[in-house]
């Protein structure tokens, strides 16, 4: 019986680990025009499925701590695809320390520590360069805390 | 492990990024002008790290994915420059390129219109009107195919373009500096219609197709301007004998005078007198002069010569002329034998 309740427990602790401590959630938006109730066109954002070259897609994260502990030191990294260029200044997250990244997610920096080298010449780097963008958040993520991180980009 | 691939896919897109970069930089980026190929697959994945309790931990979010549809863009672009032409003249061609702008592969309609609000006349479009440049000469002529709608409507995969002439006669009724214009346009065959109509499952592979902000089609006219160049040319004589007075006896001087003339609108291009020295006459040297300046007879840099190549010839080249140019007056002497 003693032994019994010991795999028992075992289980349920196996159980426990498998279970996410976050729940992270990624959406991919684009805008569309629409008439709103007072007759206007006006845009709004709907879940993209379909895009064309020079479309601006809005991709959104949303992160909660459905844990009881608090969650500290808490990275989103989020690879921009290859034909994809990211949209300037449209990296959003309260609260966070947004940085990125122009060799593959290898190293990331703030906005305008990075630079390219190319042919012995070096300039700054510019939105085509970024392969990542990483959100770093300041405090800590409460257990049932939600958060959101944003940024737009252009397919090519 | 996770991590472990994470990293090793995103080196694989930093340098294929690298590379597009490179490619873009030495071809001016012909292929990005289209944008992405239809039908790839956008995927995306979050990554998140974080601490709980002291122990280090990651976690991927759910994957997005995005379809690229088919854009439907167009460009119509004249490529023929303001083509003279006289009342009567027959197949006269304008000279356009059709670009396909979007991402897949696409037909176009293509249709003439020669009536042409704020025209000053309409060319009469020839039968058939459109034309490939088939032997891509940028000439019109015999070995183009004519273009038959619905029949032969040009394919063009993204970024590819089609030569396509506009082919018009001109009415008898024109006057000189009167302007006709004819306009090509390319439609696509999917359709048409306000930028971001969705034509579901009609791009390439099923996907669906968008409009792009050409709206699916596009135009541009070319002019024909008429040219007919009138030119005034009068030839005076004034006789001086050995005695001082004006008889034509032997020995006698002619001195010829001839004044050319633009007397209506246009370019008379390459404009030249050629004027034979008479029978029974011989040409005084060095008595040439255009407008009061001297011409040498030797063949040379300057603007004429007596060309002995064949009969006593006085040649004064005189360039391209215009109205505004005035009286040119060229002046020549013989003495009767």
């Amino acid at each position: 019986m003693r032994i019994l309740t010991g795999l028992m427990l075992t289980a349920l602790s196996f159980v426990a680990a498998a279970q996410a401590h976050l729940d992270v959630q990624t959406l991919v938006q684009k805008e569309q025009a629409y008439i709103n109730e007072q007759g206007e066109t006006d845009r709004r954002l709907v879940t993209a499925d379909i895009v064309v070259p020079g479309e601006t897609v809005f991709y959104t994260i949303t992160f909660t701590n459905v844990s009881d502990e608090s969650a500290e030191n808490v990275v989103i990294t989020n690879p921009i695809a290859e034909d994809l260029v990211y949209v300037e200044g449209s990296a959003f997250g309260p609260g966070t320390d947004m940085q990125f990244s122009i060799d593959g997610g290898a190293s990331f920096a703030n906005r305008d520590e990075l630079t390219i080298t190319e042919e012995g010449v070096t300039r700054p780097a510019v939105a085509r360069d970024f392969t990542h963008v990483r959100w770093v958040m300041q405090n800590t993520l409460e257990a049932g805390a939600q958060a959101t991180a944003r940024f737009a980009a252009v397919l090519e | 492990m996770k991590l472990a691939n994470k990293y090793l896919s995103s080196t694989t897109l930093w340098l294929r990024r690298v590379s597009a970069l490179c490619f873009c930089c030495v071809l001016s980026n012909p292929v990005f002008a289209v944008g992405t190929a239809v039908g790839t697959v956008i995927e995306n994945t979050a990554n998140i790290s974080y601490d709980l309790a002291g122990t280090p931990l990651t976690l991927q979010s759910n994957t997005t994915t995005i379809v690229v549809a088919e854009r439907i863009n167009v460009t119509t672009t004249l490529l023929s420059p303001q083509t003279l032409v006289s009342a009567n003249d027959t197949d006269q061609a304008l000279l356009f390129t059709v670009t396909n702008t979007g991402n897949g592969s696409e037909a176009f309609e293509l249709a003439i219109d020669s009536n042409i609000a704020g025209s000053d006349f309409n060319p009469t479009p020839a039968v058939p009107a459109i034309y490939f440049d088939t032997d891509g000469s940028g000439d019109f002529n015999a070995g183009d195919v004519a273009y038959t709608l619905g029949v032969n409507d040009p394919v063009l995969a993204p970024d590819a373009s089609v030569n396509v002439f506009l082919v018009n006669d001109i009415p008898g009724t024109v006057a000189n500096g009167d302007i006709g214009r004819s306009e090509l346009t390319a439609t696509s065959v999917t359709g048409s219609g306000a930028p971001g109509t969705v034509f579901a499952g009609q791009g390439d592979g099923g996907v669906d197709a968008v409009i792009g902000t050409t709206g699916g089609t596009a135009a541009a006219v070319g002019e024909y301007l008429v040219s007919d160049v009138l030119i005034s040319v009068t030839k005076s004589q004034v006789v001086t004998d050995p005695t001082g007075g004006s008889e034509p006896i032997p020995g006698a001087t002619l001195t010829y005078s001839i004044a050319v003339e633009v007397t209506s609108s246009g370019v008379a291009t390459a404009s030249a007198l050629t004027d034979p020295i008479p029978t029974f006459t011989t040409f005084v040297p060095g008595s040439i002069t255009l407008n009061g300046a001297a011409i040498s007879d030797a063949t040379d840099g300057d603007a004429g010569e007596l060309d002995n190549s064949g009969a006593a010839t006085v040649v004064v080249r005189l360039g391209d002329l215009t109205q505004a140019d005035g009286v040119q007056t060229i002046v020549f002497q013989v003495t009767i034998d």
